[in-house]
């Protein structure tokens, strides 16, 4: 029998809700997730019904958060520690790209850290500057650490309870546009969705659009408008930024011929750089015409006031100009 | 026994506590092979015999051996880039501790640190980053660790005067302090942060104060007597394993060289290098061994060369080694 669709914060706080029961090692930490249940009230009930010992309100210390996380880890322990913004996450790059990613390798294994750090990013609601940052991309160019980004309920679960369970640091993180916008079927049981798995969310034979997050709802809005002009889009939602899809990406550039990538994340350095260089290296035969990117653009973030905000924003007007571009090759 | 606000207390008495003759002994020979093994690399490094840099740790052997002697082997260091020595003490295998100045595949990472930056997995020490006070952090969640899993094993951190000024003691130390961790962290203050005096690097006069800020007592020791030391040393561990928290000593010592093998430091006045090489711990603690009837000549020769027979071996274990080979590179990215 089906249950209702839950929202993705409902699936998370599935996730973790199950796995703190399944799993007397995992353990969650962060500013306000406890009493308060979090800001965004993904980790809402978790302190009545698991205590203290299982769900810690930190200090305000992102740093210590982190290495927390990393000892604990070394320990024995499946801690999953949460930073409250992405955009806060910069107190903490020391722990994360010193320390995490490079434990294991610079102990040529002798030490391990296994814990998945959730991270909620994005913007669009009007949440500003230090509110609002996609930073993803930052991660995915530091080997050691995986970087997932669901943009589904049901991936949102599944792909947390893969995240936790995986023996190398994970980076989850969660757009806060997607939190209530969307519902999905999501599985009661235990299931997992695999880290380094692309998902086809639509199939089509024209151009392949390749994107993550939030920005996945936007291409496939953009692929049904340009569906009404007899142009098929086949929408490529990436799950996993590290490591990269590669095969289904390449795949889908062989059948379709033609890219376009769209992150919200800034233009230069960002994921679509990388992907673009990917194709261009293994699919050049295979391409009828330019890599083409549809992204933020190269300002410091995303500003405050509604019209600003709209300069940053991907939306899907802006994917069907570009389409329409590359359809054109 | 401790409040959360216990006021800083100065030069614990050694003579509080009756020391063995074996303990004694264990201690002299600790610091001999620490002062030695150390010397040695000197020389190996002058040699050109390994490349890269070495940080030593001459004239701080007493801090080192009187923290850590008497630790367990569930029991973990997170060390600095000049704490190599503090494996020799931990009872990793000499001829490893060369291995690892040498870059050697036998070394515990394989040849992936820098020669002083090691760590040893089997006996609990925290291979380091460069990043100061990095492993105090990685040590404070280690001691969470520790707790919630209800052992009674503790972390001992090792670090510098420099390192109590960045962010990560503030936030390492502040938690520790919250969460009562079973931790003991060891400044040696050695007046210099590889060029910067301690004038310019904070306004205390002693740093066992920053730990009134974070709730736990705080002591200033002579880091040059190795009793003084153990005794204080003793004392926070067994805090620590009771579960009463934190503490920090601050260990007042000196290095007698450079910042660093290639580092001359020049900007230190001889007067005070001499001044300081004076108070040799290991000099200090012969005559007071000698005093006791506990050291000869003959038994201090036998140590020498005891010691001088085992780095040798371990020189040429190190030497004897292979390199890792160019492609394991790229292996141990993920666990």
């Amino acid at each position: 029998m089906a249950r209702k669709p839950l929202t993705i914060i409902e699936a998370i706080n599935e996730a973790l809700d199950q796995e703190l029961g399944r799993d007397e090692r995992v353990f969650i930490l962060g500013e306000d997730i406890g009493l308060s249940g979090g800001v965004f009230k993904v980790t809402a009930g978790l302190l009545d019904k698991y205590g203290e010992d299982r769900v810690l309100d930190t200090p305000l210390a992102e740093g210590i958060i982190i290495a927390s996380a990393i000892g604990c880890a070394m320990m024995g322990l499946r801690p999953v520690p949460e930073i409250q913004f992405s955009d806060f996450i910069t107190p903490a790059m020391d722990q994360l790209i010193q320390q995490a990613a490079k434990l294991h390798y610079r102990s040529a294994g002798g030490y391990s850290c296994a814990f998945t750090t959730r991270i909620c990013c994005g913007g669009g609601g009007g949440t500003g500057l230090y509110h609002s940052q996609e930073n993803a991309a930052w991660f995915a160019h530091e080997p050691g650490i995986k970087v997932v980004m669901p943009s589904t309920p049901y991936d949102a679960k599944g792909l947390l309870l893969a995240s936790i369970r995986d023996s190398s640091p994970v980076l989850f993180f969660e757009h806060k546009r997607l939190y209530r916008s969307i519902k999905g079927e999501v599985p009661e049981g235990d299931y997992t969705v695999p880290i380094g798995k692309a998902a086809i969310r639509r199939e089509g034979s024209d151009l392949t659009i390749i994107s993550y997050g939030f920005m996945v709802t936007v291409a496939l809005e953009a692929a049904e408008t340009m569906a009404q002009r007899g142009i098929e889009a086949e929408v490529i939602d990436l799950r996993t930024l590290s490591p990269l899809d590669k095969e289904t990406i390449l795949e889908s550039v062989r059948k379709t011929n033609k890219v376009l990538i769209v992150h919200e994340d800034k233009k230069t350095m960002g994921m679509g750089a990388e992907i673009a260089a990917i194709v261009t290296e293994e699919a050049f035969d295979d391409l009828d015409g330019p890599v083409m990117r549809v992204t933020g653009p190269d300002i410091p973030a995303m500003p405050f006031s509604p019209n600003l905000e709209k300069y940053f924003l991907v939306n899907p007007e802006k994917v069907v100009a570009a389409i329409e571009q590359l359809a054109a090759y | 026994m401790a409040t959360r606000n216990q006021p800083a207390v100065t030069q614990p008495k050694a003579s509080r506590v009756a020391y063995s003759r074996e303990l004694l002994l264990g201690l002299y020979r600790s610091l001999m092979k620490c002062r030695m093994s150390d010397e040695k690399a000197r020389i190996l490094f002058k040699q050109a015999k390994f490349r890269g840099n070495f940080y030593s740790n001459v004239g701080q052997e007493a801090t080192e051996v009187g923290a850590a002697y008497s630790l367990r082997d569930d029991d973990w260091i997170a060390p600095s880039h000049r704490d190599w020595t503090s494996n020799i003490i931990k009872g990793a295998p000499l001829k490893l501790c060369f291995a690892q100045l040498f870059a050697k595949d036998t070394s515990p990472d394989r040849g992936r640190s820098s020669p002083a930056h090691m760590g040893y997995p089997e006996l609990k020490v925290i291979t380091p980053a460069s990043s100061i006070a990095g492993q105090l952090n990685v040590g404070t969640g280690v001691a969470l660790g520790i707790k919630k899993l209800h052992k009674d094993s503790v972390v001992v951190a090792f670090f510098g005067d420099g390192a109590t000024s960045i962010g990560g003691f503030h936030e390492a130390l502040n938690f520790a302090g919250v969460q009562r961790l079973p931790i003991v962290y060891v400044c040696l203050n050695n007046l210099w942060a590889e060029s910067v005096p301690i004038r310019l690097q904070t306004a205390l006069k002693n740093l066992s104060d920053r730990a009134k800020a974070y709730g736990f007592p705080g002591v200033s020791l002579d880091g040059n007597d190795v009793l003084a030391v153990y005794d204080a040393a003793s004392q926070a561990i067994v805090r620590a394993r009771s579960g009463e928290g934190p503490t920090l000593l601050e260990c007042k010592t000196y290095r007698w060289y450079g910042h660093s093998e290639i580092d001359d430091g020049k900007y230190r006045i001889s007067d005070e290098v001499e001044a300081w090489k004076k108070q040799d711990p290991i000099l200090k603690f012969e005559k007071y061994l000698t005093e006791k009837k506990i050291l000869t000549e003959d038994l201090k020769k036998q140590v020498a060369a005891e010691t001088t027979a085992e780095i040798d071996e371990a020189v040429a274990f190190a030497e004897e080694s292979p390199f890792p080979q160019s492609e394991d590179a790229a292996l141990h990215v993920w666990s």
